[in-house]
Parts: structure tokens; C-alpha cells; sequence
């Protein structure tokens, strides 16, 4: 036994630990603490865990719609995490039974609310699962034609799935605007429905998108460091953090023309929400998330020094990766109260979820060659130039 | 033609061989090195040794520079400057002006980005590079790659270089001369050029002119003075009486100008009586106004001899006359409002505060011209 793979052991034994610590915590906080904590804690990690797995599906699908060579060799870190995505279904399938619980369209006071009774055609419980199972449905089979299907092509190097691949992608795209739209507003917004922006989801587009970018860089550089993607250079790193910084922005701007629309019309039922969230004891979060998703990584990234240097690209993709944490948080705990709650019943989540999810991407870590093979064109993207 | 060299020119057909060449070259300081190549080549930039771009650092600072100069002009604008509330907002909303910032962010780092370009790095405009005498231009600009060794200084080894060049690779070589300018930009070139832009202002603008003033089909900018709106004083074939001013409906009401309720002064002397107190803010108030309305007539005292001129026929009122001292204080505020004689009524210049304010203060005239003992202190 090498020293590397006793390594690899160890840490994977530390994680099949924490995750079952974290099981123990979790059980203990659905028993202890405030049911609604529970499942606000539960919405939380989930979509942490499938909003990265999405964001890589997107990445490699974008890869196949603009035919682009450069991502080619490192394309099989973005199509492991994205195994992230049967994981968080499962888990937000679980969450159904959370719905009742934190959703304030399904209390019964509802029925007195002449807002909720006038959204209550759209937000119902038939409704919603079925849009749920609609949603997870594509994504799955999406996950199943891109990843499986790439990892057959190893074996095959069947020239044709690469075509079938990019003729997919524009209906994968069409679908996944409005099914990321559908999770933004179903399941984020939803929890309080009389606020209402149409910019919400494209806002969690970027998050996602983004933050699937930090987590093919993190798996990436690690994946380099091990030594495993050898002909993986300089430059296709480079380019990968062009597109991050590209997205930073693109984030900020949306995010920001959100808060700068609602500032503006000054509606009220626009602008509890925010009100809400950037004053009191949530102003540090509030300030805390562009610093972390916006102004770290911009400033980080946007010399060319940056994009070349692995530790300073890390070092913005784990700002970028805590930010996303920050901002789920802030969408989604002021349900709980005026106060940021951050307790031991959320450190026992995350240690649960992050655990579980990790396992879950070393596990796909083993799934095929650490390059696409079979790809025709792999030698492109290994030849490409800056 | 001059005799001094400018450059030796290297041809070579394939890019490998010209970035092996450079790398070769490079250490041995023969001269500047310099490519021209008609495509662009990967690594050949770092071969012949140039320094990544300063462009990028610059691009940063300018756009910095225009984030922070959009934020004081928009504070200084709306908080300094002109504050007007807008929408119930603060005075410095920070949020309305980050879309001005982050449009004079790009607007500076663009600009930047294309003129330090152009004019700083490149060194634009040049209007005549020695090599586009060169034979092997057309080469270059069709399929070879050539590696130039510029001269530097008088010590230069043309043929050292060229020696250099072959060893290294090159298909053919050729020394490029110094051209021998026609003094590019004599003083009667450049005056001349002025003249024909100047000339060409002049012919466009008339020719533009006439050409609107006789075909008019396409007027002049006048969109902003034909617009369909109702100016003042206008008058308008929509309302049936022709008047595009519309009078006020009858009864109306302007807000703080209430009809008196009085026809006289008369009138007013026994139906009013002072509403202020007596105080010492009402009187300073009081003195101010009779120094600005009423002394220019009846005196810095109120004995009614006029300031301006004793040539003016009116005979304005006496306030330290026993008549008018009789009179009660509506009857004064009376005056005021409605007039008497010569003397307009002041109602539209000065408000009711202000005239009650005025009346006081001839209170305390009568009374210091008509001292008694016991005022003394």
C-alpha cells in the first residue's frame, strides 16, 4: 500500500465519520430544536449541495453548446461533481415532508391572506410536487445522457455522442432556465410568498453557475496537485478563471439590480424583504456576501497573474464557495427571526451535508479516466492556445 | 536612401523555427529584437523578450480613478450642489449611483484601454515604418515570419546580425537602410492641411445649410419647438372661448390667501385686534418689515416725512399724529391689506404674520415719540 492511497483511506474514513456524526447531530436537531430550524437547515444544505451539481451539468453542457476545446480536458471534474445531483434530489425529495412546516402558503391562515388566495392556484401542494418531480426528472435525465453517456465513450470513443451531445444542448438549456427558475421560486421565495421578484431566478442562475465554476476549480487544481491530470497546463486553468471572473461580475450585477429595483420602486411588499435582510442584525451578512462572492474573487482574479497562480485561483474559488453558503443562508434563515441564528444545530447540518457530499463526489472521482479519452476532441483541447 | 542601418530582417517559413531562432538569438544583445508575423504566434512574444503589457494595470487605475470621480460628482451634485429630495430618499443614495459609477468605470477603462493602446504602447501615429521599404514586406504580410534585429546605437554589427540570422535558420536575410524622410511634416504641409480641413468644415456646413434652407423636406433640429402642448399666454382652438390659460373655477381659493373678511379699514378696526404677542421676536420682525416696506414713505419714525424725495406730491399718513395713534390695530392691519389713497394694498408682498408683525412695531413708535416719565428705567 502506497503512501498516497493510505492517505486517500484516511480521509475517506474521516469522512464516512463526520458523516455519521453529522447524522447523529442531525437526528438530535429534528428531535431537540425547532422543527422548523430542522428543515430550514435541511432546505439550506440541499440546495447548497444541488445548486453545485447543477452548475456543473450547466458547465459541461455549455461546453457542448458553444463547442469550445479548451474545457475538453479537464470536462470529467465538472461531470463528477455533478453526481452531486442524484444525492441533493434525494435529499429535497425528503424535504417534501419539510414543506408543511416552514412554507407559509401551507398554513391554514393562508386562506385569510387575499394575496396567498390569489396565488394559491399556483402554490398548492399537488402543484408543487408535481413541479418538483418534473424538475428533478429532467435534471436526472440530463445528468444520465451527459455524464453516463461520456463515460460510455471512454470505452467506445464513438465519435457520434460528442454530435448528439451539442445537438441536446440547446433544449437543456431552455429546460434548465425554467426549472432553475421553478427551484428559485418554489423553494427559496416560496418561503415568503408575498414577496415577489422576477429577477429571483435568474439571480440563483448566477449563484449557480458560479458556484459551480469555484467547485470545478477547486476539484480541478486538486485533482492537478495529485498529479493526476498531467497535461492539464497553465492555460486551460487561465481560461477557466476567466470564465470565473467573467461570472463574479455577472453575479454582482444581477444580485445588485435586484436590490437597486426594488430600493427604487419602494413597494412595499418588495421591500420588506430586503428590508429585512440588510438591516438590524442581518446587515453583516448582508455585507459580508459581496464581499465574499464579489469583491475577493474580482480582485483575485482579475490580473492575469491571478488566473495562473493555483493558490490565489483556490483562494477565490472558496471565497467564492463560502459566499454561496453566505447567500443561501441570507435568502433563507430571516424566515427564523430578526436575529442570524447560527448554533450548533447548524454546525452539526453542515457537517452532516459537506461530509455526505464529498463522500459522494470521491466516490465519483473514481468513475472513469481523469480525462475524457473517448472525446474526438480531447487532442484539440490539449493542443489549444491561450 | 541613408547609409545607416535601421534593421537586418530575417525570413523564415515555419513558426517554430523563428521562436527557436529568437530564443537563440536573444542572449547574445545583438540589437533589439522585433517580429513581424502574419499571424499570430504563441510563445514568440516571450522569445524575443517583451515585458507582459502595462495596459492591463493601467485599465485598472483609470477605472478606478473614473469609479471614484463618478461618486464625488454625484455626491456633490444631489448633496451638495442641488440637494433635492427625490422619491423620499436620502440626500447620498449611494444605490442610484452605482449605475452612473459602473457606466463611468467602463467608459474610463475603455478609453483608456484603446488610446494608451494606440498612442502610449504603440506609439501611434506612425505614418512610415522603415520596414514597409523593405523588399521582404511583401513576404511577411503574405507567408513568412521575419525576426528583425534592430539597431541600437552606432556600434551595431549588421553583419554580425546577419550571420546570426542564417546560423539560426533564416531563408534569406536583407539589411533595411534608414529611410531618408522628404521632411514628413513641413510647417507649409501642415498649414495646408489645416486650411483643407477648415475648408471642408466650412463647404460641408453650407452645403448642408443651403441644402436645408431650399429643400425642405427634411426639417432642421426644431423637433423640441414643435410640440404639441399649450404655452402661456397662448391661444388655443380646443376651448370654446379661445383662451389656452384656463381662469380658476369661481370660488376657488388659493392655499394662505383668504379673502379678508372685511370691506374697509373701517370695518377691520372693530371686528380684528392683534393676534401675536407683544414679544421681542415679533418686533425685531415688525422694525424689519417698516424698514423694508413702509419708511421709504412715511419715515424711518413714522412721522411721515418720505425718505426718497420731498419732490413726491403724496402726503403719506402721520403715525404720530393723535388721529392715527386713536386708532385701533385691525383698523391699521385694515390699511395694509386693502389700501388707502396713494398707498397700494400690501397684502400679495407681505403675509398676515407680517403685517400684524409691522403693526406692533408702529405701536412702539407712537409710544417712543410720545414717551411718558415713568418709561424711563
Amino acid at each position: 500500500m502506497t503512501a498516497a492511497s493510505r492517505r486517500s483511506l484516511l480521509v475517506r474514513n474521516l469522512l464516512v465519520a463526520m458523516t455519521l456524526i453529522g447524522a447523529a447531530g442531525t437526528a438530535g436537531v429534528y428531535f431537540s430544536a425547532a422543527r422548523e430550524r430542522f428543515w430550514v437547515n435541511w432546505l439550506l444544505w440541499t440546495l447548497f449541495l444541488l445548486t453545485l451539481g447543477l452548475g456543473n451539468l450547466f458547465l459541461v453542457a455549455l461546453e457542448r453548446l458553444v463547442g469550445a476545446h479548451w474545457s475538453v480536458p479537464m470536462r470529467r471534474v465538472p461531470e463528477r461533481i455533478a453526481s452531486l445531483i442524484p444525492l441533493a434530489i434525494a435529499l429535497l425529495l425528503i424535504g417534501l415532508f419539510g414543506v408543511p412546516v416552514i412554507f407559509p402558503w401551507t398554513y391554514p391562515a393562508a386562506a385569510h391572506n387575499p394575496i396567498l388566495v390569489a396565488k394559491a392556484p399556483w402554490l398548492n401542494l399537488p402543484f408543487f410536487a408535481i413541479r418538483l418531480v418534473v424538475c428533478t426528472a429532467v435534471w436526472m435525465l440530463f445528468y444520465a445522457f451527459y455524464v453516463r453517456g461520456s463515460l460510455r465513450q471512454d470505452e467506445s470513443k464513438d465519435p457520434a455522442f460528442t454530435v448528439r451531445a451539442r445537438r441536446m444542448a440547446p433544449p437543456f438549456m431552455v429546460v434548465f432556465f425554467f426549472t432553475v427558475t421553478i427551484l428559485a421560486f418554489d423553494w427559496i421565495a416560496g418561503l415568503e410568498p408575498d414577496w415577489y421578484s422576477d429577477m429571483f431566478g435568474v439571480y440563483l442562475f448566477a449563484g449557480t453557475f458560479i458556484s459551480g465554476i469555484a467547485a470545478m476549480v477547486v476539484g480541478v487544481l486538486s485533482l492537478m496537485r495529485r498529479g493526476r491530470l498531467p497535461e492539464v497546463q497553465t492555460k486551460h486553468v487561465y481560461n477557466l478563471g476567466s470564465l470565473g471572473l467573467a461570472f463574479t461580475v455577472f453575479f454582482a450585477y444581477i444580485g445588485f439590480a435586484q436590490y437597486m429595483l426594488i430600493w427604487y420602486a419602494n413597494l412595499p411588499e418588495e421591500v420588506i424583504w430586503f428590508k429585512r435582510r440588510i438591516e438590524g442584525a442581518w446587515q453583516p451578512v448582508a455585507l459580508l456576501l459581496p464581499l465574499l462572492h464579489f469583491f475577493i474573487p474580482f480582485f483575485l482574479l482579475v490580473g492575469s497573474l491571478g488566473k495562473k497562480h493555483p493558490a490565489t485561483l483556490r483562494l477565490a474559488a472558496f471565497s467564492i464557495l463560502l459566499g454561496h453558503f453566505v447567500d443561501l443562508y441570507w435568502l433563507i434563515f430571516p424566515v427564523l427571526g430578526p436575529k442570524p441564528l447560527f448554533g450548533w444545530p447548524e454546525l452539526a447540518m453542515a457537517c452532516f451535508f459537506l461530509s455526505l457530499g464529498s463522500l459522494q463526489v470521491r466516490r465519483a472521482m473514481g468513475h472513469g479516466a481523469d480525462m475524457p479519452v473517448g472525446d474526438p476532441l480531447l487532442s484539440r483541447g490539449l493542443e489549444w492556445q491561450l | 536612401m541613408s547609409n545607416r542601418t535601421f534593421a537586418v530582417l530575417g525570413l523564415f517559413a515555419e513558426a517554430d523555427k523563428i521562436v527557436d531562432a529568437a530564443r537563440q538569438i536573444r542572449p547574445r544583445k545583438l540589437g533589439r529584437l522585433e517580429a513581424y508575423t502574419p499571424y499570430p504566434v504563441h510563445g514568440l512574444d516571450r522569445a524575443i523578450g517583451l515585458a507582459p503589457s502595462r495596459l492591463g494595470r493601467l485599465v485598472m487605475l483609470m477605472g478606478v480613478i473614473g469609479a471614484c470621480l463618478a461618486l464625488l460628482f454625484e455626491w456633490w451634485v444631489s448633496a451638495v450642489d442641488y440637494p433635492l429630495v427625490t422619491g423620499g430618499k436620502p440626500l447620498f443614495s449611494w444605490q442610484a449611483f452605482v449605475p452612473v459609477m459602473f457606466e463611468v468605470t467602463v467608459l474610463f477603462a475603455t478609453f483608456t484601454a484603446g488610446l494608451a493602446m494606440l498612442f502610449a504602447l504603440n506609439k501611434l501615429p506612425c505614418f512610415g515604418h522603415p520596414v514597409l521599404h523593405s523588399k521582404a514586406i511583401k513576404d511577411i504580410t503574405r507567408d513568412r515570419l521575419a525576426l528583425s534585429i534592430e539597431a541600437t546605437g552606432e556600434a551595431f554589427d549588421a553583419e554580425g546580425a546577419r550571420q546570426a540570422l542564417l546560423d539560426n535558420g533564416a531563408e534569406a536575410v536583407e539589411i533595411v537602410p534608414v529611410p531618408t524622410w522628404d521632411r514628413p511634416l513641413s510647417l507649409v504641409g501642415l498649414l495646408r492641411t489645416i486650411a483643407a480641413i477648415v475648408a471642408a468644415c466650412v463647404v460641408a456646413g453650407a452645403g448642408l445649410f443651403a441644402a436645408e434652407k431650399l429643400i425642405p423636406i427634411v426639417p432642421p433640429m426644431l423637433h423640441m419647438h414643435n410640440q404639441p402642448k399649450l404655452s402661456a399666454f397662448r391661444e388655443s382652438a380646443f376651448f370654446a372661448d379661445g383662451r389656452g390659460m384656463r381662469p380658476a373655477v369661481a370660488g376657488t381659493v388659493a392655499r394662505g390667501h383668504l379673502p379678508p373678511a372685511f370691506a374697509t379699514p373701517e370695518e377691520a378696526g372693530t371686528l380684528l385686534s392683534n393676534p401675536l404677542a407683544f414679544t421681542q421676536p415679533v418686533a425685531e420682525r415688525g422694525r424689519k418689515v417698516f424698514n423694508d416696506h413702509c419708511a421709504i414713505c412715511h419715515g424711518t419714525v413714522g412721522d411721515g416725512v418720505p425718505l426718497l424725495s420731498l419732490a413726491y406730491g403724496g402726503k403719506p399718513g402721520n403715525f404720530l399724529s393723535n388721529e392715527i395713534r386713536a386708532r385701533p390695530a385691525g383698523h391699521i392691519f385694515g390699511v395694509l391689506t386693502l389700501g388707502k389713497n396713494a398707498m397700494p394694498s400690501y397684502a400679495a408682498d407681505l403675509d398676515e404674520n407680517d403685517r400684524w408683525a409691522v403693526v406692533h412695531y408702529i405701536r412702539i413708535l407712537q409710544r417712543a415719540q410720545n414717551a411718558r416719565d415713568e418709561d424711563l428705567p
